[in-house]
């Protein structure tokens, strides 16, 4: 009997005891009709080879692993940026589940959010009353300052008019009639879950700026000294929001942060459970039409949100693409200095040359580095970016949702630095194509998501978790990326592993231990 | 309200009562009129928890359920290791639904074993406006060519099929006649269909009977029968759980034929029929299966409980009694054998738990199967109730709890947290929604759906776990910090 | 910019008289866009002398996606500088072509279909089955609904059934029913039924087109009447039906679409549907020669 009550043994132990290999082994010879050892390895060889990788990317229909979500989830991530709103999304309730757990498991905080729990007689009849009741379920319920609506693909399927049913509702007394309930529809067929982000925004800018649907006059537009800033869907929005909020304040910007969730996913353990925390109010939204710019740092998040305001407002916007690197982030400060007219101050520059200093002390093992990178199409720019910095070399960067006018964008930013040469892009590809990359072009380091470790299990291939989401390692979404204190932060883990890695091929004694050495 | 804690029982049913009321006045008046048949208190010599249950939840409350898709796929059909579960329709059911159930299995991932991939039919607009049948075939070639090794392919219905009317029957069967046979399992698991993940179970279950055990009718064993063949039925191996439960069923005399699902392979299912008994654990999601196999091919069932010494030793006496002497002193001799181990468990556990409140809400079984685990540590649980139970689950509830257990079906978000908030359990058990929740309050808390990534919890080695993760969570120093000393 | 549709029964003459009206519409100098909603892609035929127009679905799906297409992909411009896009959609029996249409809408607006244009046209297949084929009749998109009818009943039957559908979004939208078009099929007294059918459903018939083979002839050689014949009388009703729809801006009403019992009882009181003996009724051929 392998248990024991004074040392327990946990599953990663408790399933390696003699006891249970033998009684596996058993099911498995006598039970499960094993494809035969010398086949399944053949199998397992075969897939390591060019000419499956040529099968695997001739896939036209099949996708596997892929290195994205839907649109809804964007639009929750959205939406809770807001003070005291809930996200209200219309159609089946399974899905607020999983968006709900996904972002728990991901930021290890509460997820709220509602569904309006539509089922089968909805989808014949129309998701009306849902709304109609929902909305005013969840009014009286959590007492939230706003309701954000968007969908499912059930409610985009049937056609459900969001307009239309939450002015129904309204007439019918489930909210106030000059309650706010942005809108957006997200068809989860369409795009990736930074679409629905994108959607989401939009929404609110047009529901808060454009006259609420109709019901009252558009704002009026005179610009001032203040700047709105839009992180877009990112990981480490708690991080990165606060240190982007100390640099602004360092450089005395006036600035609205749009969609603010870096305080509702990041509530301390005090007693109370805060539903709601921080985000951006319903009179900064107001105000931010004033603004002198608007500034997203995630491209691909916000394309038609920065359209609006750019066409419709006449504001200037300015977007970049996740910056992590030196280079980077010293043209997002020149930018923002432009815009306000406020110089860089000295502590920003001091920063600064620390990451260098970093830098310089350690790019040596990173440089001549290969690197798969995969993520949303921002990250993926922003971390490239940076390895070359290092003078490390992407060599596969890989983006399901990323489309064609990215991957020109990648391959531009690729031939303009030497080391880029040897770098391919892949849009619209997935985890599955990354298999192959891996074992039939290998890297040194893959750079991605928690799905990356059976990347890394099957090719060896070790894994730097930067990305979305990021289910086995704690509290990384807490440090930022962003800013040289952010850039310092990915240094750092890209070189634990790289360090890590040297340590663990050099340990064996008598064989390998002469250079598992003691200064690296 | 008395602001003492209620000693009595009549003082916690008074207590419960005024509690209830006063959840239920937040609602409009539809929706508390709903409510109100959903929340309760158990009354001794009750033979159900009086509270209405398996009904649509209310739109935008904060349910905690989730949909038929979950049901089948995250559930039932997903552990079946050596088929590929191709998840039908968008991106992101597939996606949240990633490997994230903790079906433990054995197995080379990607070539002979696939339950921690996600396959995707990955739909855009144009699949929608102009149908996927097309694709689907289409799939089911790519998947053919790439993981020849798969043992069959199930298709999971996300919400959009159903609605656009693909005919995944059709491709299922032409593609199946066109690979020699291989198992195809069409499923028609949409989201909005039904009212919780349970009708996904049901559907699954369904699904095995017409597009796997009608295809074997007729055909001989593939193994070797003895009289003391059985299955196991329910138990989903997360963190191990049905290993852990296996052993003690072999090393009583039984030979387990197959595992459904956790750790399956549809070979195991073909050969269930063939079983002399199957041994039931979670009812709610596998008793359709288990009843089609009694009345279709003559094999009974039994239900049973491996969380906790108490509970395992009773289920092993049962199901040893539907066989000869050999196994029920088989029965008594695995009894003996762990009996060392429960007590060392609960000697040194019970006294650090001893009279803790515990508050559940769970979903197939365990509202009711861990409450005898608790008792084995000396705890109580205080409340409990059911994400997607039936009636026939809050019946059976009546066996594990006492008088005046709060029961809450379907709880809202809201509910469970006033509920916590005034009871004040040491313990709280459920879902990862819900956990940061109540840590935020300060409330101890242990995920019970996937045991928070630990594991097994069944059967005497995983009780050991058991009794350590609940003193972890509940003696853990830390809930002496939250409040700052300034 | 003007946005108006045109419902009504499958068959009814719906695309006939549609795009005949625009015709006499961009004639008198407006700039036209028409919006096939119809599966079948039949809504500019006349108008481009085609068979059947590329439509944005079918494109978008060889494409890839619909945000791969550009505008010019889509666009085909006809007789009279009218421009014509189709929305398209599945073969009957699969798919959704009502997720169609709003996919098609989205495109086009937010490419800017709709900038340098008077007039946008929708025209609709049938009946309002599902919330895709309602788009046209959302908030901020068609203003007035001009639904295409005769005197059958299964048109009249169909005529109130979208005027039900345009009922359920004029109270939160701006949806309004414009006027009923009788499109004449020579059946008894219909004249006089369309007309009380649009005094029940809160409206007016805003023209009796009368049947004539020219129209027929003029389809053969897949050209409106008013390019074919210009000077026919047929060309005139529709120019007629044109000048009245320009100048009925505005003056749309919220319908009140009628009971099943009421619909049946106008008809009966009109002498097209016999009065039901009730003792008749379940009754089979040789039961009622017994009774």
């Amino acid at each position: 009997m392998p248990q024991n009550a004074d040392h327990v043994l946990d599953h990663f132990d408790l399933f390696r005891q003699p006891e249970y290999r033998e009684m596996l082994a058993n099911k498995k010879k006598n039970f499960e009709n094993p494809v035969a050892e010398a086949e399944l390895q053949r199998v397992v060889e075969w897939t390591k080879t060019p000419e499956y990788r040529e099968k695997n990317f001739a896939r036209e229909a099949l996708t596997v692993n892929p290195a994205k979500a839907c649109q809804p989830l964007g639009a929750v991530f959205a939406a809770v940026g807001f003070e005291g709103t809930v996200p209200f999304v219309h159609g089946s309730q399974g899905c607020v589940a999983y968006y709900r757990s996904h972002f728990s498991r991901h930021f290890k905080e509460p997820s709220s959010c509602v569904s309006s729990s539509m089922t089968e007689d909805a989808a014949v009849f129309g998701g009306l009353n849902n709304m109609v009741d929902g909305l005013a379920n969840t009014y009286n319920l959590y007492k939230p300052k706003m309701i954000s609506v968007s969908t499912t693909c059930m409610a985009e399927v049937i056609g459900d008019d969001l307009n239309a049913f939450i002015k129904t509702a309204k007439s019918k007394g489930s909210v106030p009639e000059a309650y706010d309930v942005p809108f957006a529809h997200t068809p989860a067929f369409v795009g990736s879950h930074i679409t629905g982000y994108d959607n989401v925004l939009k929404g609110v800018f047009e529901h808060f700026w454009g006259g609420k649907a109709g019901t009252v006059e558009k704002l009026q537009r005179v610009p001032n000294e203040t700047i709105n800033f839009i992180g877009g869907f990112d990981p480490y929005t708690v991080g990165n929001l606060r240190e982007i909020k100390r640099i602004f304040d360092l450089m005395g910007v006036e600035y609205t942060m749009i969609a603010d969730n870096s305080d509702v996913w990041d509530t301390p353990t005090d007693g109370t459970f805060r539903m709601f925390d921080g985000g951006t109010t319903i009179d900064e939204m107001n105000a931010a039409v004033h603004a002198k710019a608007t500034i997203s740092m995630q491209e691909y998040c916000t394309e038609k949100t920065l359209n609006y305001i750019k066409s419709e407002w006449d504001q200037e916007t300015v977007s970049f693409n996740h910056p992590i690197s030196v280079q980077a982030t010293d043209k997002f400060l020149m930018e923002i200095s432009r815009i306000t007219g406020k110089p860089v101050p000295d502590q920003l520059k001091l920063e600064r040359g620390r990451l260098v200093d970093a830098l310089a002390d350690s790019s040596a093992h990173i440089h001549g580095k290969k690197f798969a990178i995969y993520g949303d199409p921002d990250l993926c720019i922003g971390l490239a970016e940076f390895l070359m910095e290092c003078g490390g070399e992407p060599t596969h960067i890989l983006a399901t949702n990323g489309g064609k006018a990215w991957e020109a964008k990648v391959q531009a930013m690729l031939d303009a630095n030497q080391f880029g040469a040897n770098c391919h892009v892949y849009p619209l590809r997935d985890l599955w194509h990354m298999r192959s990359l891996l074992f039939t072009e290998p890297v040194d380091f893959l750079i991605g998501n928690t799905y990356g470790k059976y990347l890394e299990r099957d090719t060896g291939t070790p894994l730097i978790r930067i990305g979305f989401p990021i289910f086995d390692r704690h509290h990384h979404h807490r440090y930022p990326v962003w800013g040289y204190q952010g850039g310092l932060n990915v240094l750092v883990w890209i070189l634990d592993r790289i360090f890590e890695e040297i340590d663990r091929n050099t340990i064996v004694p008598a064989h390998s231990d002469f250079s598992y050495d003691i200064i690296r | 309200m008395s602001l003492s804690a209620p000693e009595t029982i009549e003082e916690i049913k008074q207590r419960n009562k005024e509690l209830i009321a006063e959840v239920l006045e937040a609602y409009p008046e539809k929706s508390k009129k709903n409510r109100a048949k959903h929340l309760n208190q158990f009354n001794e010599g009750k033979t159900d928890c009086s509270v209405k249950s398996n009904i649509k939840s209310v739109p935008g409350v904060m349910t905690i359920r989730g949909c038929a898709y979950a049901g089948s796929k995250g559930v039932v059909w997903g552990p079946i290791k050596d088929m590929i579960h191709i998840s039908h329709g968008p991106v992101g059911c597939g996606q949240y639904s990633w490997a994230s159930r903790r079906n433990y299995y054995i197995g080379t991932t990607g070539v002979d074993t696939f339950v921690t991939m996600q396959f995707t039919s990955d739909f855009q607009e144009k699949d929608i406006v102009f149908g996927g049948d097309k694709k689907l075939a289409k799939i089911m070639d790519e998947i053919m060519e790439l993981f020849p090794l798969n043992h069959g392919v199930t298709v999971q219905s996300e919400c959009p099929i159903g609605l656009i009317g693909d005919d995944i029957e059709a491709v299922s069967k032409q593609k199946s006649r066109e690979y020699g046979g291989k198992t195809i399992v069409p499923v028609r698991c949409e989201g909005f269909r039904g009212v919780s993940q349970s009708l996904g179970h049901h559907i699954a279950n369904d699904s095995i009977r017409d597009w796997v055990f009608d295809k074997m009718e007729g055909k001989p064993a593939t193994f070797e029968q003895t009289p003391y063949d059985v299955a196991i039925i329910g138990d989903y191996n997360i963190g191990g759980d049905a290993w852990s439960s296996r052993i003690l069923l072999e090393e009583m005399g039984l030979r387990v034929i197959a595992q459904w699902s956790g750790d399956g392979s549809i070979a195991e299912l073909e050969a269930t029929p063939k079983a002399k008994l199957n041994v039931l654990h979670c009812y709610r999601s596998m008793n359709y299966i288990s009843r089609h196999m009694e009345e279709k091919f003559g094999v009974p069932w039994v239900e049973y409980n491996f969380f906790g010494p108490s509970k395992i030793a009773e289920s092993l006496r049962t199901i040893a009694s539907h066989f000869d002497d050999k196994i029920k002193e088989g029965a008594e001799r695995v009894i003996a054998k762990y009996a060392a181990l429960s007590d060392a468990v609960i000697e040194k556990y019970r006294p650090r738990l001893h009279g803790r409140k515990v508050m559940l809400f769970v979903g197939g079984l365990r509202p009711r199967h861990v409450i005898g685990a608790y008792e084995d540590l000396g705890m109580e649980v205080v409340g409990t109730g059911y994400e997607f139970g039936h009636n026939d689950d809050y019946q059976r509830t009546t066996h594990y709890v006492k008088d005046g257990t709060l029961i809450y079906d379907d709880v809202t978000g809201f509910e469970f947290e006033k509920f916590v908030e005034k009871i004040q359990p040491d313990l709280v058990g459920s879902g990862i929604k819900e956990k940061y929740v109540f840590q935020k309050m300060g409330v101890p808390f242990r995920q019970m759906h996937s045991w928070d990534y630990s594991g097994p919890y069944h059967g005497y080695d995983g009780f050991a776990i058991f009794a350590r993760d609940m003193d972890m969570a509940i003696n853990s120093p830390i809930w002496g910090l939250t409040k700052a000393p300034f | 910019m003007r946005q108006i549709a045109f419902y009504g029964k499958g068959g009814i003459g719906k695309s006939t008289t549609s795009q005949n009206t625009l015709a006499c519409l961009a004639e008198q100098g407006h700039k036209i866009l028409i919006v096939g909603c119809d599966p079948k892609a039949d809504s500019t035929r006349l108008i481009l002398h085609s068979k059947a127009q590329d439509t944005i679905l079918s494109l978008a799906a060889a494409a890839g996606s619909v945000e791969d297409l550009e505008i010019e992909d889509v666009m085909k411009v006809g007789y009279l500088d009218i421009k014509c896009v189709e929305s398209g959609g599945p073969e009957p029996g699969v798919g959704c072509a009502g997720r169609g249409v709003i996919t098609s809408i989205n495109f086009l607006e937010e490419n800017g279909a709709y900038e340098d244009t008077d007039y946008v046209s929708y025209d609709v297949l049938g009946d309002v089955v599902c919330g895709g084929f309602a788009m046209p009749i959302r908030e901020n998109k068609a203003q007035e609904i001009y639904i295409v009818m005769s005197g059958e009943m299964m048109a009249m039957y169909a005529a109130n059934n979208i005027s039900k559908g345009i009922l359920k979004y004029a109270n939160s939208g701006g949806v309004r029913l414009g006027a009923l078009i009788c499109n004449e099929r020579q059946t008894d007294k219909e004249l006089e039924l369309a007309e009380e059918l649009a005094k029940k459903l809160g409206t007016f018939l805003i023209k009796f087109v009368p049947r004539d083979n020219i129209v027929q002839h003029a389809e053969l050689r897949r050209m409106t009447v008013v390019e074919y014949a210009p000077d026919s009388k047929q060309a005139g009703e529709y120019r007629d039906l044109a000048t009245k729809i320009h100048a009925n801006k505005g003056n749309g009403i919220i319908p009140t679409p009628i009971t099943m019992d009421e619909l049946e009882d106008m008809l009966m009181a009109h002498g097209i549907m016999k009065q039901v003996d009730e003792s008749q009724v379940g009754l089979t051929a040789a039961e009622v020669a017994v009774a």
